[in-house]
């Protein structure tokens, strides 16, 4: 499945006169994002990208794995940027690290790169080729800063592919996420668990195309 | 005024008041309002590029003092006949479609309880329970 991804991002490519594409991950804190992010550089670069925490905002600026370059049966290559954006939230408070148990000044320059990240991530909505949009399948994901992600893609014409993460939890209720979002087909993922990635690549395939 | 009193004030504003402004004025109003622990429920709807622009306004407002808002919205236009009113709006009158309802406020004082797409509820802190 991986070789049909990389021939599938080739092909898009190829119609392009762009020499890169950019695929965003967005999503709320602690949706797994990086998890994932991790997940698919280590399938196509071979190594890892981000760093993994349970405390919030733990991705504060975006996070690039650039031009990991694929080539194709005929020789010609393309340069892949994969962006695991920080969590996009309506608030930071500095309170919400120190309840983790990171001392108060620690705390506030967390907080202060925390909305740094979020400002960043927001500008990178007019520069992504195609998102995939993660949701922990345990919350709530009918938010009014999901809605304004997903409204933001759709008003741009974004290709988005939606992600019900988690599904390993006891919890996990991925129809949640169906239903708060019936425009959109939603993956049932563990990014964690390596559940349905190959899925993922498939749908990639046959979605953002 | 709000912070003279233990408690929040709730302000409603009335379409035909925010139709005169443009949305970066609304947007700073509205923002120096929730600062000073306002909840505001705006007689309209905002659309996601507005939505992400109180986001980023807000995050670049948060200090020690400010953590930042809490919104909820009550948005039309998911059906077919509200694409088509709002295509209507937009194209024939010129005018821009508005229907909905936007509450925002500074998050030390509101808590989002329910949102749902034809329900939003949520918690009005009082200032000292906001700041524990």
């Amino acid at each position: 499945m991986i070789n049909r991804l990389k021939k599938f991002l080739n092909d898009l490519f190829s119609g392009s006169e762009k020499d890169d594409i950019s695929i965003g991950i967005y999503g709320p804190p602690n949706a797994g994002k990086s998890t994932l992010a991790n997940h698919i550089s280590q399938d196509l670069a071979g190594e890892e990208m981000s760093d993994i925490s349970e405390v919030p905002h733990e991705t504060r600026a975006v996070e690039k794995k650039e031009k990991v370059t694929i080539e194709s049966d005929d020789g010609r290559t393309l340069d892949l940027n994969l962006l695991d954006m920080p969590g996009i939230s309506t608030n930071v408070d500095f309170k919400d690290f120190t309840e983790h148990g990171i001392e108060e000044d620690e705390a506030k320059g967390r907080a202060k790169e925390a909305t740094k990240g979020i400002v960043e991530a927001i500008k990178y909505l007019d520069d992504v080729d195609a998102c995939l949009v993660i949701f922990d399948s345990t919350d709530d994901p009918y938010t009014q800063v999901n809605v304004t992600i997903i409204g933001n893609l759709e008003a741009k014409d974004i290709p988005i592919l939606v992600l019900a993460n988690k599904t390993d939890l006891e919890d996990a209720d991925p129809s949640r996420v169906r239903d708060a979002f019936p425009q959109h087909p939603v993956l049932e993922i563990s990014a964690k668990e390596g559940e349905n990635i190959d899925k993922l690549y498939q749908e990639i395939v046959e979605r953002l195309g | 005024m709000a912070d003279k009193e233990e408690g929040v004030t709730i302000e409603f504003l009335a379409k035909d008041k925010l139709s005169g402004d443009n949305f970066e004025e609304k947007l700073s109003s509205v923002l120096e309002k929730v600062k000073d622990n306002y909840v505001l429920v705006l007689e309209e709807g905002w659309t996601p590029e507005e939505k992400s622009s109180l986001i980023q306004a807000s995050m670049e407002e948060i200090d020690d003092d400010f953590p930042g808002v809490e919104f909820l919205g009550l948005d039309s236009a998911n059906s077919r006949f509200d694409k088509a009113k709002e295509l209507f709006y937009n194209r024939v009158l010129d005018k821009e479609y508005r229907e909905g309802l936007t509450i925002v406020g500074n998050s030390r004082v509101m808590e989002k309880v329910k949102e749902e797409r034809d329900t939003v509820s949520f918690l009005a802190k009082l200032e000292n329970e906001g700041n524990k």
